[in-house]
């Protein structure tokens, strides 16, 4: 990854905020936004608003991905199973799972509950469809080699199905992962009074965009550190699969 | 050809098992075993359904989204493609602005919502673009994959063939990415619906996402289930419409999304 580019931007900003030649009060200078960051991110409410973030996002994602990898795995098994859910299944997949907020919000009160479970669901519903496509679209010469060497039952399941699916599954904790981290943010955009969306929210209304940013910023290096992490842990776990982007 | 009846057998269970919820959910909230302040009954629900289209307010709200999602796709889709286009070709475009858009996509678009608001009138128009920029790297990103998967051989053979410029443009690099192109448009597309709709309970007094949030602080749950049902039946139509469009336009691709 070539530095040039992103470094002459941010130069470009400095230089143009300094200058009053974009207004500084909405665009500061860079280096103010990077003061700001360094200082509260140490003492101030963004390690804080940080820590309230990452609590309920490994929350929701131990809460989705729990259930949603054996639902995905128990519907690619089982065919009467995929029949009788696959309709559900693909009728919620495409909503937007902020729109669940306000149900959750009224069943379970305004509270952390709702929160979270509105992220576990946007994360829920790809890790189950990534599962049960994964051990759906396996090599059924796997399953008959498998068969031929006498596995059966809970022996060609350890031994065949799960690692071949193994890969699919991984992709879908991967991108489920990344949806919860969108549906929070908005979550606490939208109605929670803390972590890093309420933050960027809160100093947006107060017009102190030099905390704005750094919230944001700091948003920013959270989802970076989530998809390129997990991706270079799947490169690393599962060598041997390729995977197109 | 299979007949009506073998269809039916086959997805008798898929049939089937939605009725059989909907009528339990009907019995248990008629009989309180759920509350009905909360889950009112389906039928409920329906009336209440065809009341808001009966007035006009479902239409209103529905084609204030759509118009909002068709502007802000619009928007991604002929950016995104020329961006990723220019970045597949451009070795040295695609090195500088990599780091960039890697730090830029993950950040979820509702936190756009104040920066686009300093950058662009306020109101509509910060609504649109804010709705387009997750859909726009989106593209953008699928683009520039599309045209670095091409075969080298293929390109070796164009470029032995003489074709040059627009020519190996329009014979080679865009037929090759098109299968890309399409899987980031309809991902887009997706995208395009989720980020509306959190923006409009944010920012909007209109739109289905607005409608959604107002029925829940005026606790009109069952507008809420309805506005819900709305909601996922336009998910369903971009998602599902899209994903056979493109089985249609482009047969003899395998979707890397359903992977």
């Amino acid at each position: 990854m070539s530095v040039v580019l992103p470094a002459v931007l941010l130069l470009l900003w400095e230089i143009a905020s300094r200058l009053a030649l974009v207004p500084p009060r909405y665009f500061p200078a860079p280096t103010t936004i990077g003061w700001v960051l360094v200082d509260r991110l140490a003492t101030g409410d963004l390690g804080a608003a940080l820590l309230v973030t990452l609590a309920r996002l490994g929350l929701a994602f131990v809460l989705a991905a729990v259930p949603g990898v054996l639902l995905g795995l128990l519907m690619g098994i089982a065919r009467p199973v995929r029949a009788a859910l696959e309709p559900y299944v693909a009728f919620v997949f495409p909503v937007p799972k902020i729109a669940l907020l306000p149900f959750l919000l009224i069943i379970l009160g305004v509270g952390e509950p709702a929160f979270v479970l509105t992220g576990a669901a946007s994360a829920f519903f790809q890790i189950v469809i990534s599962t049960q496509a994964g051990v759906r679209t396996m090599d059924p010469r796997l399953l008959e080699v498998g068969r031929n060497y006498g596995a059966h039952g809970s022996r060609l399941f350890w031994k065949v199905i799960l690692p071949a699916a193994l890969p699919a599954i991984f992709t879908g904790l991967r991108l489920g992962l990344g949806l919860a981290l969108i549906a929070l943010i908005a979550v606490e955009f939208i109605a929670a009074k803390s972590g890093l969306g309420h933050l960027v929210y809160r100093h947006w209304q107060m017009l102190s965009t030099p905390e704005m940013y750094a919230a944001f910023a700091l948003v920013g290096a959270l989802g970076l550190a989530v998809t390129r992490g997990l991706r270079a842990l799947q490169a690393r776990v599962l060598g041997w699969q390729e995977e197109s982007f | 050809m299979r007949t009506l009846g073998s269809w039916l057998a086959e997805h008798s269970i898929a049939i089937v098992s939605p009725l059989v919820l909907l009528a339990a959910w009907e019995w248990s909230s008629g009989r309180g075993v759920l509350r009905e302040a909360f889950f009112p009954r389906p039928s409920t629900v329906a009336v209440h359904l065809a009341a808001l289209a009966a007035d006009g307010t479902l239409w209103s709200h529905l084609t204030t989204t759509l118009i909002r999602i068709g502007c802000a796709f619009a928007l991604a889709a002929v950016l995104g493609v020329v961006l990723g286009l220019a970045m597949g070709l451009w070795r040295g475009l695609r090195e500088g602005l990599d780091p960039v858009l890697a730090v830029i996509y993950p950040i979820p678009s509702i936190l756009f919502l104040p920066l686009v608001g300093f950058l662009v009138p306020p109101g509509e128009i910060a609504l649109i673009v804010t709705t387009a920029v997750t859909s726009f790297f989106l593209i953008a990103f699928t683009t520039t994959h599309g045209v670095r998967q091409i075969d080298r051989v293929v390109l070796e053979a164009a470029l032995h063939y003489g074709a040059r410029g627009w020519r190996l443009f329009t014979a080679v690099l865009l037929p090759g990415s098109l299968p890309s192109i399409f899987t980031g448009l309809r991902l887009g597309l997706g995208f395009a619906l989720i980020v509306v709709v959190a923006v409009e309970i944010v920012s909007s007094s209109r739109g289905l996402g607005a409608l959604l949030w107002l029925s829940w602080q005026i606790l009109k749950v069952e507008d809420m289930y309805a506005t819900f049902f709305v909601i996922a039946l336009v998910g369903a139509v971009l998602y599902y419409g899209l994903a056979s469009l493109q089985r249609r336009l482009l047969p003899w691709v395998q979707d890397a999304a359903d992977r």
